[in-house]
């Protein structure tokens, strides 16, 4: 392919990131005259580079504030909608799949959220230009069923027979990347573009004919990356979290664009790719050595992206295409558990940070991520640090030994000195905040939609004294993901347990008391240190301490939910729901009011896939369409499925009931099509059956007396 | 008297079996009934009732076979046959295969929402309950086209990379930021050296600047 001509894009990066280093170099200067002026140590010369590196960190942040903040105030020419007219492009005859990779999910949500996709496209008039697949990795069998049961029924309502697919894989093998490498050898090649949808993911239909347009008036553009709104959090968490995300993301990502521009970044979903291209470079190599860091790669989004640009495909985001959705954890915890997956995915990436031919910004998107995770180690590292320089000038009694300085040219004291640094790390990390206020004091139509000036500025604040307290718990626990990833040791993370209202206090005691015991260690070594010390430690220590009531209070969707009334942390999709969030909500609803919520008996899956006739038919007929595929075919075959040993096991699965069969029979068998049909018609016949068949027979007729 | 029509008779039986095993069997075609979303009442009793009047008729001479037994399989029979007739396929050696088809079939055509009257009902059957069930298959994706995705070489070696650091493509924008920071360095380094003055300092590296260049044409 010969080479895509491409946007001078080095003067920006060297602008952008000088200005970071700049302002680092300038303040590391003061922190190390400080330093200096109380006599220069080996542990100062840690504390030294640490805090270098954790400015430098700070500084790209506020760099990013700072450029996007000018770039929506006067505007960027530089973003793929502006650069060439895309609105009156026809795309007709053009063919794209919409896909959405789901593994266990919540298969209420997903169906509603791709009907909501779906009736919104058909909005447009182009839903004929469009195809949906549900790609199903569920290795739960209940999960399985109802995840056919609900296609079907989502089929029926939407007349999208032949529209809307469904797909299990046999085994899932690579993931998500894995899930969606079949999809593309299975039908890739029917598909000019194919769209990724997380489980929660929701399209607006003008924005989907949108990408399609976009992608066909840039024929060089390989993946475009939409900037995904968070949406339906109703916790105080996640309508925080909802906030800052619609509030400072514009902001941030007009930032990000300004240096990555077609050599930007792929996030995993609410993106348009170009199939060819995917298909030809993308498929994942296995990172060698053991895992974490070797085998599969897990965060392949970003890896992705550096392989499309390798082969000088553009990726682009499109930052101001509205239209986005998704959802985000409800509670700390939540948040923590996915932060933990991001985590080993992202610190993967430095096996792939020097591999051959990636772009520099390729690298450096890798490397942004890797140094996200890495800044709670090194930030603890820092803080122990000053601690450990604080006793030990306490205990060994030495006093400061003045020396030159920078002091005479500054004519400050020591503390007016600790002072200023801190007060410009304090103006590093608010600045954005800052712009991002005074941006929507200077969009009358963005401040109306966040509910005015005065309730966004007062959730700015709100905000950020709850991520005052909520950092110091990151700190922590990317700290712990990131040594248990480098030691290759995987401490077991329990499922998390969700009451009605959020986290149980039980399960956050659980997972919280390591925080508060140390936040109260800590607190108490910092008071024998010195009382004046120890008060500038208190909003870290106070994060750590109250840990478990701030994850349990914040997780209540009725603190969300007062906190909305107060005016507190409004979004737009709150103040004027776009059309597809209000029919998703609606759906939503309907299934929470009309459907039996109570916790279903086990295997109901299984009982329902051979009981139910239906069901039994949809599934029977599913599994006899995966054989037209040679490599499923082959796969059955390699199961077993067919042979006498299956239908031995039908045996004992009716005889004795499911809980004696392992998940991996049961499993088997619920793929051995002849199996299904076999079991159908012995279950319903049979007299001598276990008595869990009886019950779940019986079940039917208590069914239609609810 | 063979079938259910009749009273039970002087032991309490009902075609040669005790009323139990009859609730029993009629239990079990309900829920068969239901399970295929049979809902309207009226309909229901009857095409039960006609299901465990075949098995009443077949009781006398199937002792062996209990009445629900007995039920169970004439409601798979009736449910079959219907299937046979009504989708137009022949019912021996494939009843196992014709019931999925038959099954999905009613469900294509909505025949617990829109056909419920029909079902199990001998024919004429009206054009489009029977276009419906002919004519509708379900297909959960469309024509495969396969392919196959394979990775391409992925050369990692830092080592390799680290050797062609010359031809990295920002080098020079790396130099730059390195002088940069050096250039604090020794800023710092300046200011900071023990008792000297700045200016001192500024001697001493001006001296080692130039005592260099001697050495550098001393040696030339």
């Amino acid at each position: 392919m010969a080479p895509v001509p491409r946007v001078a894009r080095g003067w920006r990066l060297f602008i952008f990131y000088s200005c970071a280093l700049l302002l680092t170099g300038l303040v590391s200067m003061l922190f190390a005259d400080l330093l200096w002026r109380t006599g220069w140590s080996t542990s100062r010369t840690v504390l030294m580079v640490l805090f270098v590196v954790l400015f430098l960190f700070a500084a790209i942040g506020c760099t990013h504030g700072l450029y996007g903040f000018v770039l929506r105030m006067f505007g960027d020419d530089r973003c793929i909608t502006h650069l060439k007219e895309y609105r009156g492009q026809s795309i007709a005859g053009i063919s794209t799949a919409i896909v959405f990779p789901v593994y266990n999910e919540d298969v209420v949500r997903v169906c509603e959220g791709l009907r909501a996709t779906y009736e919104s496209l058909a909005k447009t008039g182009q839903l004929e230009c469009f195809d949906f697949f549900i790609l199903s990795d569920s290795t739960n069998p209940d999960k399985w069923v109802e995840e056919e049961r609900r296609w079907y029924d989502l089929v029926r309502e939407l007349d999208a027979l032949g529209r809307i697919h469904y797909r299990r894989r046999l085994n899932n093998e690579g993931r998500k990347c894995g899930n969606v490498r079949d999809f593309l050898n299975a039908w890739g090649r029917r598909y000019r573009y194919f769209m990724v949808c997380d489980a929660d993911s929701v399209m607006r239909g003008e924005t989907l004919v949108d990408l399609v347009k976009l992608m066909e008036v840039h024929p060089t553009a390989g993946l475009i990356q939409t900037v995904p709104a968070t949406v339906n959090c109703e916790s105080l968490f996640g309508r925080i979290q909802q906030f800052a995300n619609r509030l400072y993301a514009p902001i941030y990502i007009a930032g990000l664009n300004y240096w990555a521009l077609d050599l930007g970044n792929y996030w995993g979903h609410n993106a348009i790719i170009r199939t060819e291209p995917f298909m030809q470079f993308c498929d994942l190599p296995q990172l060698p050595g053991r895992k974490p860091f070797g085998g599969q790669i897990l965060s392949h989004d970003f890896v992705e992206a550096a392989l499309l640009s390798r082969e000088n495909w553009e990726v682009w985001f499109a930052y101001d295409l509205e239209g986005s959705y998704e959802e985000a954890p409800q509670a700390m915890i939540e948040n923590a558990q996915r932060e933990r997956r991001w985590c080993q995915g992202n610190l993967q990436h430095s096996l792939v940070l020097f591999a051959k031919g990636l772009r520099g910004v390729s690298r450096l998107h890798l490397m942004l991520g890797i140094c996200g995770y890495l800044a709670g180690p090194l930030w603890l590292a820092f803080l122990l640090t000053f601690n450990w320089i604080c006793w030990f000038h306490k205990h060994t009694g030495l006093s400061d030994i003045p020396v030159h300085a920078f002091t005479p040219y500054l004519n400050l004291s020591a503390t007016a000195h600790a002072l200023l640094i801190f007060v410009i790390c304090m103006v590093v990390i608010m600045l954005p905040k800052m712009l991002v206020l005074i941006d929507l004091s200077y969009d009358s139509q963005r401040r109306r939609a966040f509910g005015g000036l005065a309730r966004a500025t007062t959730g700015v604040v709100a905000e950020t004294v709850f991520s005052t307290l909520h950092a110091p718990l990151l700190m922590l626990w990317h700290t712990r993901f990131v040594l248990i990833n480098l030691l290759g040791v995987s401490t077991g993370w329990w499922p998390q347990k969700r009451a009605a209202d959020g986290t149980p206090w039980t399960y956050a005691i659980r997972r919280h008391w390591g925080h508060t015991l140390f936040g109260l260690v800590w607190g108490a070594f910092m008071w024998s240190l010195g009382p004046s010390l120890f008060w500038w430690f208190t909003p870290m220590l106070a994060g750590m301490i109250l840990s478990i009531p701030l994850s349990v209070f914040t997780s209540r969707r009725g603190l969300g939910a007062r906190a909305r009334k107060l005016g507190l942390f409004l979004t737009p999709e709150e103040i004027a729901p776009p059309p597809e969030l209000v029919a998703l909500r609606a759906n939503m609803k309907v299934h929470e009011i009309t459907e039996d919520t109570s916790p279903r008996r086990p295997h109901a899956g299984l009982a329902e896939a051979v009981l139910d006739p239906y069901v039994n038919a949809i599934h029977v007929s599913l599994l006899r369409e995966k054989r037209l595929n040679p490599v499923y075919a082959e796969q059955l075959a390699g199961m077993g499925v067919g042979s006498p040993q299956v239908r031995a096991l039908g045996e004992k699965l009716l005889t004795v009931g499911p809980d004696k069969l392992t998940p991996a029979e049961r499993l088997l068998i619920m793929a051995d099509e002849s199996a299904m049909v076999w079991l159908y018609h012995e279950a319903w016949l049979r007299q001598s059956l276990a008595p869990w068949w009886k019950a779940s027979i019986r079940g039917y007729s208590r069914q239609d007396e609810s | 008297m063979n079938g259910l029509g009749a009273l039970t008779d002087s032991a309490g039986h009902l075609a040669g079996r005790p009323l139990e095993e009859w609730n029993a069997a009629y239990e079990k075609v309900e829920n068969y009934f239901h399970a295929l979303r049979v809902r309207n009442k009226a309909l229901l009793g009857r095409l039960v009732l006609r299901v465990l009047e075949r098995a009443a008729g077949r009781a006398p001479a199937e002792p062996e076979h209990s009445a629900t037994q007995l039920a169970a399989e004439e409601m798979d029979r009736i449910v079959i046959e219907w299937f046979a007739e009504v989708l137009q396929m022949p019912p021996a050696n494939a009843d196992q295969m014709l019931s999925t088809r038959g099954r999905l079939a009613l469900l294509l055509a909505d025949m617990p929402g829109r056909w419920q009257e029909q079902f199990l009902r001998p024919g004429p059957w009206p054009k489009e309950f029977i276009s419906a069930m002919r004519e509708t298959y379900l297909r959960a994706g469309p024509d495969f086209q396969l392919s196959k995705m394979t990775p391409r070489p992925f050369d990692l070696g830092p080592i390799t990379s680290l050797q062609n650091l010359g031809k990295f493509p920002y080098v020079r924008m790396l130099t730059a930021w390195v002088f940069w920071g050096l250039l604090l360095i020794f800023i710092f380094w300046l200011t900071h050296a023990g008792e000297r003055s700045f200016w001192e300092q500024c001697g001493i590296v001006f001296s080692g600047v130039v005592r260099f260049f001697e050495h550098l044409f001393h040696r030339g």
